[in-house]
């Protein structure tokens, strides 16, 4: 069974049709990367799988668990939608860390605030786990830096590990680097990759082309709201079969 | 002689104070109120609140002490308010409306990623208020609040145009007897007073300054 699977998924704003019947399903472990041009959706889909915006149609499921339904108001609670994101991490192109917080609150604020309602976790177990995950991150000695006293690099991998630290059964990335300067782009695309020989289950919007291809398991590429054509990296990338996804790499290995 | 004034004075800076600080009170929490009308997704609502604010913010208030306190008995036949209770509604009438126009955009500043970031952790709606967003809210109100604390004080002064003993009039009263120093004495009262202000603000901007 997969872990997700998406299923017709639609959304327009207003008259604009954003998304267009998206279907696509991803293995636990397994990395899903999405490449196309500008404005072709990317965002707009990683955002309804974190039910940051609401599809008009279609299904979500985790585990084999219908967690989204358009036609089924009853999964649209809003009371449950807040525990159902939690089997999605997001991390944002810009970051978004908040800059009261060292890096080290940033990755524990969210599980405490949890724990506090569960009464669950102690807050030093919370914590302990917050500076491994920074660890893991390559930012021991980061963890009671602010976020502007850090490099975006650093940042965007502070932003990683507040993700995980919520143990999120897909984690989701959107364009990771590119609001980086290119010399930093290596060390959050090496924290990526490791985590991807973990078999972190990852879906990964991205322009890195090469990156695209080392990484995931599978590849889709969208172009104006449809998914124009998916599979292994090695066939979409480097053999692909559409028209379309071939001006789009040509572009790509031009520039 | 100085003793003398400095007591009737003090008199008046107290009423000065009273007003300056029930103003605040009641004013800080229910210009939040009102900013949060001004960006209700509920159209007529957000609507009539604007509508409000800029009438309030557009005209005297000078005028507006004027009418809340001479208003309902000319207007209603009602019993007119007790002088102080007119001048303090004007005030907090007036403040909330202008703070209100601060806190919104202190709240508009802050941007969407933050409340997006904190909703993809599992955080509820009132979480990311207080554990996100407020802070900073505050961190970019600080420097306009200062201004308009300021200007409280300073426009605490008009309430004697209802004959409310706020210090200006008391050194006023000394013009009869020929003395003009009381007047310039009351200065003191408001610069020392700014002064405290002034540095408490910057102590306070000092203290938000740890993070960007
Ligand atoms: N909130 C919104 N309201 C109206 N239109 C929107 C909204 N969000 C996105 N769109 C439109 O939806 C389309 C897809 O946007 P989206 O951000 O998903 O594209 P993208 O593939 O992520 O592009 P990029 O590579 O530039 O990040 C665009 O045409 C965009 O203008
Ligand atoms: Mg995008």
């Amino acid at each position: 069974m997969s872990i997700l699977e998406v299923n017709h998924i639609e959304k327009h704003f207003g008259a604009t049709q954003v998304l267009n019947d998206i279907s696509f399903s991803l293995e636990k472990g397994q990395a899903l990367s999405i490449i196309g041009s500008s404005g072709s959706g990317k965002t707009t889909l990683l955002r309804c799988l974190n039910f940051l915006e609401k599809p008009n149609g279609g299904t979500i499921s985790v585990n084999g668990n219908v967690i989204f339904d358009a036609a089924d108001p009853a999964t649209q609670n809003e009371k449950e939608i807040r525990k159902k994101r939690l089997h999605f991490g997001l991390v944002f192109q810009n970051f978004n860390l908040f800059p009261q917080y060292t890096a080290l609150q940033n990755v524990t604020l969210a599980r405490e605030l949890l724990a506090k309602e569960r009464d669950s976790e102690s807050r030093e177990a919370i914590e302990a786990a917050g500076r491994e995950l920074l660890a893991q991150m390559g930012l021991a000695d980061r963890a009671g830096h602010y976020p502007h006293q850090l490099s975006g690099g650093q940042q965007q991998r502070v932003a990683i590990a507040r993700a995980l630290a919520l143990h999120p059964d897909i984690l989701c990335f959107d364009e990771p680097t590119s609001a980086l300067d290119p010399e930093l782009t290596g060390e959050v695309l090496r924290v990526i990759r490791e985590l991807a020989e973990q078999n972190t289950t990852m879906i990964i919007v991205t322009h890195e082309m090469a990156f695209a291809r080392d990484v995931a398991d599978q590849v889709i590429f969208m172009d104006g709201g449809v998914i124009v054509e998916q599979g292994d990296p090695r066939d979409v990338i480097d053999h692909p079969r559409e028209e379309r996804t071939r001006q789009f790499l040509a572009r790509y290995s031009e520039n | 002689m100085l003793l003398n004034v400095t007591l009737s004075l003090l008199e008046g800076f107290g009423t000065t104070l009273k007003l300056f600080f029930l103003t605040l009170v009641f004013s800080l929490p229910l210009g939040l109120l009102i900013s949060f009308g001004t960006m209700s997704r509920i159209t007529p609502l957000r609507g009539l609140i604007k509508t409000v604010v800029w009438v309030v913010r557009g005209s005297p208030l000078l005028l507006q002490i004027l009418i809340i306190f001479y208003g309902p008995g000319l207007l209603f036949d009602l019993p007119l308010l007790p002088r102080f209770t007119a001048a303090l509604l004007s005030f907090v009438i007036n403040y909330s409306c202008y703070f209100s126009e601060i806190y919104r955009g202190g709240i508009q500043s802050v941007p969407k990623g933050q409340s997006e970031a904190g909703e993809v952790l599992g955080m509820t709606k009132s979480q990311i208020f207080f554990k996100v967003t407020l802070l900073q809210v505050i961190k970019r109100i600080v420097p306009p609040m200062g201004n308009e604390f300021i200007t409280l004080v300073k426009d605490t002064a008009l309430v004697r145009v209802i004959a409310v003993y706020e210090i200006i009039w008391m050194g006023e009263s000394y013009i009869k007897k020929g003395m003009i120093w009381p007047l310039f004495y009351t200065a003191v009262f408001y610069l020392a007073f700014n002064g405290i202000l002034t540095l408490l603000f910057g102590w306070l901007e000092k203290k938000l300054n740890y993070f960007r």
